[in-house]
């Protein structure tokens, strides 16, 4: 599936009612090396924006926002224990969390591939 | 989530941000001076927080001051009990315990170990150490990418080099001297002055500042240093449209009190193998004094300020008036007990 930007560096991959969440190659190479991924609003509904983890590199520890509103359903847990997966595959392995989609029309409003690689120029 | 509330603007008479013939407009930003406030280290984290998520006029800031590792002003001292008060240890918000302390040490020693809001590594602090903290809004710092890096960059580039420049022409200056200094700003005493009007002259008793071989400062990796020695530990919280970074300088500390933290596995590669003592610099050994250590530490803070002065459009702002940001979340001990993420560790379990 075609991946959607947002302006704070996170994507989103829609399969069905269940959107993907993680952040961009740009993201994590300004950032550095993850030390830490925390997201504790499993089963939580959350707005456009909201935030809905925290992930800290070596000297920062940086908000993640929602990309569109919905249920977060699932955490990745694997990034408990490695972290360092979101510097090594942001894309694949280092998702972050899984959401129920409460309105798919706000992904019109995010970023396309193009729109986001003109963005991080 | 917390709902953040409204209030008149007229409360804290902002301005428009001032358009000069600059290419970019300096920044607006919030001077606050924290210096004899009472304000515990603890509070001093809180207030911060509450500064850069919650504060309803969105401004920049800039703020300074020494503070106390133990006892509190706004927070009750009541519950905890520390044998050690000459310091307190603080934790990036990702920090283990057992893999960073020596928590059998610092449990025995009856030291105060908290958590703060933002990344980074562990720090002990104590009543002597420097504290420095820039808030940053987007809209006010196009220049900076909110990224930490660029964070760094813009902050050693143009703070923290002139800071540590005048630093050291300072102590060149007067090394071997008994030339008496004042230090004026806007024609005004930055307070270095004695209560008589005469004013203060250096004393300069470490060998470094005779031979005029004091070490630059300078950006390494992510730590400030002066020559290959780290000098304060720093850190950054990044939100929706701002940043913070904050770092604590070492003016002088007590060699034991970094016994409590054990040689991180993830080091910068400058450091090598080098442990605490071999790796930190004390600014007073470096710089010298002026007068005492409380005048020194102005004029290090004065440093700052006229970098600021440089840097931003700088609105001096109270405590009280900061204070009622912290206000709107209930109060300091609401917002601590409440969504504020700096926590006291509980390391008995």
């Amino acid at each position: 599936a075609e991946l959607k930007y947002t302006k704070d560096h996170e994507w989103v991959r829609v399969e069905g009612d269940t959107a993907i969440i993680g952040i961009t190659e740009f993201a994590q190479s300004e950032l550095g090396d993850i030390v830490f991924v925390e997201i504790e609003t499993e089963g939580e509904t959350l707005d456009a924006e909201e935030v809905f983890g925290s992930i800290e590199a070596v000297k920062t520890v940086s908000d993640l926002f929602m990309p569109i509103s919905g249920e977060v359903t699932e955490f990745n847990e694997n990034l408990e224990a490695n972290p360092e997966v979101v510097n090594s595959d942001p894309y694949g392995d280092g998702w972050m969390v899984k959401i129920a989609v409460s309105d798919a029309s706000q992904l019109d409003g995010l970023l396309s591939a193009e729109a986001y690689a003109d963005l991080i120029k | 989530m917390f709902q953040l509330l409204r209030h008149s603007r007229s409360w804290y008479h902002r301005k428009s941000r001032t358009f000069s013939t600059q290419t970019n407009p300096k920044p607006r930003v919030s001077f606050l001076n924290l210096e004899g406030s009472g304000m515990s280290a603890i509070e001093r984290l809180c207030l911060e927080e509450a500064l850069l998520r919650h504060d309803p006029l969105e401004r920049s800031w800039a703020i300074v001051g020494t503070h106390d590792p133990i006892y509190n002003s706004y927070l009750p001292n009541t519950g905890t009990k520390c044998s050690n008060e000459s310091c307190l240890i603080i934790m990036g918000i990702g920090g283990k315990p057992d893999i960073l302390l020596d928590v059998e040490k610092v449990k025995r020693d009856g030291v105060l170990a908290i958590k703060r809001f933002s990344g980074g590594g562990t720090v002990v602090v104590d009543r002597s150490s420097l504290w420095t903290t820039f808030i940053g809004r987007i809209d006010d710092f196009p220049h900076v990418d909110p990224y930490p890096k660029n964070i760094m960059t813009w902050s050693a580039n143009d703070i923290f080099h002139k800071v540590f420049a005048n630093m050291k022409a300072d102590a060149l200056h007067n090394a071997g001297s008994i030339e008496k200094k004042t230090m004026v700003m806007d024609t005004k005493s930055c307070g270095l002055a004695q209560g008589n009007g005469t004013t203060l002259k250096y004393s300069t008793d470490n060998p470094t500042s005779r031979t005029n071989d004091i070490p630059d400062f300078a950006l390494r990796e992510n730590d400030y240093v002066i020559g290959e020695r780290k000098v304060g530990g720093n850190a950054q919280s990044i939100v929706k449209g701002a940043w913070l970074h904050h770092t604590s300088f070492l003016w002088d500390y007590e060699e034991e009190n970094m016994s409590y933290l054990t040689l991180p596995s993830k080091r910068p590669d400058y450091r090598g193998e080098r442990d605490h003592d071999d790796f930190l610099v004390k600014l007073k050994s470096t710089y010298g004094t002026i007068g005492d250590d409380n005048s020194s530490k102005r004029a290090f803070f004065y440093h700052v300020k006229c970098a600021a002065f440089e840097a931003f459009e700088l609105e001096e702002v109270l405590l009280k008036d900061a204070m009622k940001v912290v206000d709107d979340l209930g109060g300091m001990k609401a917002w601590f007990d409440g969504k504020c993420r700096t926590k006291i560790l509980d390391l008995k379990t």
